[in-house]
């Protein structure tokens, strides 16, 4: 069937620009903020209300607010009184370290940041093995700079740390070395084993189905119990011990939901062209599985995070903790705590907004599926 | 592993005697018997859930079976992970949906087996992987990512990836199913070029042409046995079983 004659050519159209109407800031308005009669009365309500409500916040927070001063006599305007956070800033960021010795805090952080910054520029061909040899250090060089002890550096007994800098080591120590554990457990429970599977299975339900709180006085009290008459484990390391097994109860769930997406196909390409099992799971399983997991990694970290608040609870100086203390000192009776719990959500929320930040990047850089 | 060859013996590289498959009740295989000559080149075809993909995915142990025997050039294929590795580095494998690993460019997808299973040296590997990418003729998408090739492209690297082992048999399943009318042509091509080159194939497909151009055989699967097996002249023009006519006058009738 040979098309007899002359043959049309195949003539592409070329591409038009979309109606003036449909793009633009106005059409863009129209069309989510007046688009009908009940969207433009709920648009009115909401300008209402911010013009109403914003002017007096702004004016507590900022124009008639108490900016300058070290003690509570200052704060004479009606406004916010920063003068307190700022007073017990020290407090509240390093506890009671003593402030001779606060370098190794802020070496500590700025450590924290360097190996973050690696995992992202390191060259792409040593990158991996570089970093994670940085992150699994990083526990272990932080306990020995912060504790001292060694080459000169005075011992800081861990009764002394505190505020929010507690929290963050905290979080990020355990969550290191929860990471691999949780990832362990995670294949445990979809092992062939019998047996390996249903101690996984026991293990993960029993970290996710306790409270949290009640595991840490089950760190702060019980846990001795179990330790050889004599040795005294310390207070953080107790806690540390407690927030690894909680995080990694749940990570090994988000790693399963993660394991569970990766097609089979995959498993069945890596066999044939013959890797072995951990071959496969290291260089082939894993990398999807991270990339898939990545946002339920960060909501799992970001609540760790959080819950390192909880710590008060059995009497550690965390950055809420050291707020209380600061809220009932004989010096500052004024009533401040709105601007104490204020500057602790801010903190707080400004360490999560960026470490959400941190992960979409991280998303981008893992997603090679998208077309360029 | 040291199995006395016969001279009749050594000639089959891939010997299948009475394999039987279970999928819990479900009788998958029935007394498959198979004897495959080397650089012999063999088309299964059949309905859906015939038990054709199940067939080839054994010679490789990703189904296990629960009777009969498989020896792969000369290796039983028994539950010891030493003979299955042995086996999976003699026998290459290219799926329906290609299989690539997302997450490395196309030549970490090709270099991975050399360097991690064959212990070579990156550079020679990126060699042999830069030979075969020549070969299925996409050399220059070396170090774009699976997801931004055309499922043809794909296609072609995923049987170079498979060719980088070095493999003295290929195994097809369906390899041109999931792929465009307009990409079909250019994996079959790859795919004729390697039969012609004397590569010992078991192919899965649907491809008609295909089979009456490379094939030394051509075997009918219906519920799980081998229905009927004869060289493709036979087989298209004379076939003797008439599930097999009924089969061939459905796919060949429009």
């Amino acid at each position: 069937m040979k098309p007899s004659g002359p043959i049309d050519t195949f003539q592409p159209i070329a591409d038009r620009p979309a109606p003036v109407q449909t793009v633009g800031p106005v059409a863009w308005m129209r069309e989510n903020l007046f688009s009908g009669i009940g969207n433009s009365l709920v648009t009115l309500g909401i300008i209402a209300f911010l013009v109403y409500y914003i002017p007096p916040i702004l004016d507590w927070a900022f124009f008639s607010a108490n900016w300058s001063g070290t003690t509570e006599d200052a704060c004479v305007k009606d406004g916010a009184c920063w003068v307190f956070i700022n007073a017990w800033s020290y407090q509240f960021f390093y506890g009671t370290y003593p402030l001779e010795e606060v370098w190794r805090i802020n070496l500590m952080l700025v450590l924290l940041l360097i190996v973050i910054a690696m995992s992202f520029t390191l060259p792409k061909h040593y990158r991996m093995k570089a970093s994670i040899a940085a992150w699994l250090a990083l526990p272990l060089v932080g306990m020995a700079i912060l504790y001292g002890g060694w080459g000169g550096l005075e011992v800081v007994s861990t009764d002394l740390w505190g505020g929010f800098t507690l929290n963050v080591f905290m979080a990020a120590a355990s969550i290191i070395v929860a990471f691999p554990f949780s990832f362990l457990w995670a294949l445990g429970r979809r092992s062939q084993m019998p047996f390996i599977r249903s101690v996984s299975v026991i293990f993960i339900e029993f970290f996710r189905g306790v409270p949290v709180l009640s595991l840490f006085f089950m760190g702060s009290v019980m846990l001795p119990l179990f330790f050889a008459e004599g040795t005294n484990v310390d207070k953080l390391i107790r806690v540390w011990l407690v927030l690894i097994f909680f995080m990694s109860g749940y990570m090994a769930e988000v790693f399963r939901g993660g394991f569970a997406a990766v097609p089979s196909g995959q498993y069945e390409a890596a066999d044939s062209v013959g890797l072995s099992y951990w071959q496969k799971i290291l260089l082939i399983i894993l990398p999807q599985v991270i990339k898939i997991s990545m946002p339920n990694i960060l909501a799992t970290f970001v609540m760790l995070f959080k819950n390192t608040t909880f710590l008060l609870i059995i009497g550690i100086p965390e950055v809420v903790q050291t707020l209380q203390t600061a809220l009932a000192n004989s010096y500052w009776l004024g009533g401040h705590a709105l601007e104490g719990y204020l500057f602790v959500f801010l903190v707080f929320w400004a360490s999560c907004f960026g470490m959400s930040v941190l992960s979409r990047r991280i998303e981008r850089t893992l997603n090679t599926d998208k077309r360029d | 592993m040291t199995a006395v060859k016969s001279s009749a013996e050594a000639q089959d590289i891939i010997v299948i005697e009475n394999l039987n498959k279970w999928y819990g009740n479900f009788h998958v295989l029935k007394d498959i018997n198979l004897r495959v000559k080397k650089g012999e080149r063999i088309v299964i075809c059949g309905p859906s859930g015939s038990g054709k993909s199940t067939t080839i995915r054994c010679i490789n142990r990703l189904e296990e079976f629960q009777e009969g025997s498989l020896r792969v050039d000369g290796v039983e294929m028994i539950d010891d992970v030493k003979n299955i590795e042995t086996i999976r580095k003699d026998v290459g494998m290219v799926f329906q949906h290609f299989n690539l690993f997302p997450h490395l460019t196309i030549l970490e997808n090709l270099t991975l087996g050399p360097i991690w299973v064959q212990k070579k040296p990156k550079s020679e590997a990126e060699e042999i992987a830069m030979k075969y990418l020549e070969r299925v003729k996409i050399p220059d998408q070396a170090l774009k990512y699976p997801g931004q090739l055309s499922g043809g492209q794909q296609q072609r690297v995923a049987i170079a990836r498979s060719l980088c082992m070095n493999p003295n048999i290929m195994l097809f399943d369906e390899p041109t199913s999931a792929l465009d009318p307009e990409m079909i042509k250019e994996v079959l091509d790859v795919m004729v070029e390697l039969a012609e080159e004397g590569m010992t194939m078991l192919c899965v497909t649907h491809e008609m042409g295909f089979a009456k151009k490379v094939a030394d055989r051509v075997i009918f699967m219906d519920g799980g046995q081998i229905v009927e097996e004869n060289n493709p002249e036979e087989f298209f023009n004379n076939p003797q079983n008439e599930r097999t006519q009924l089969f061939l006058s459905q796919i060949l009738g429009h």
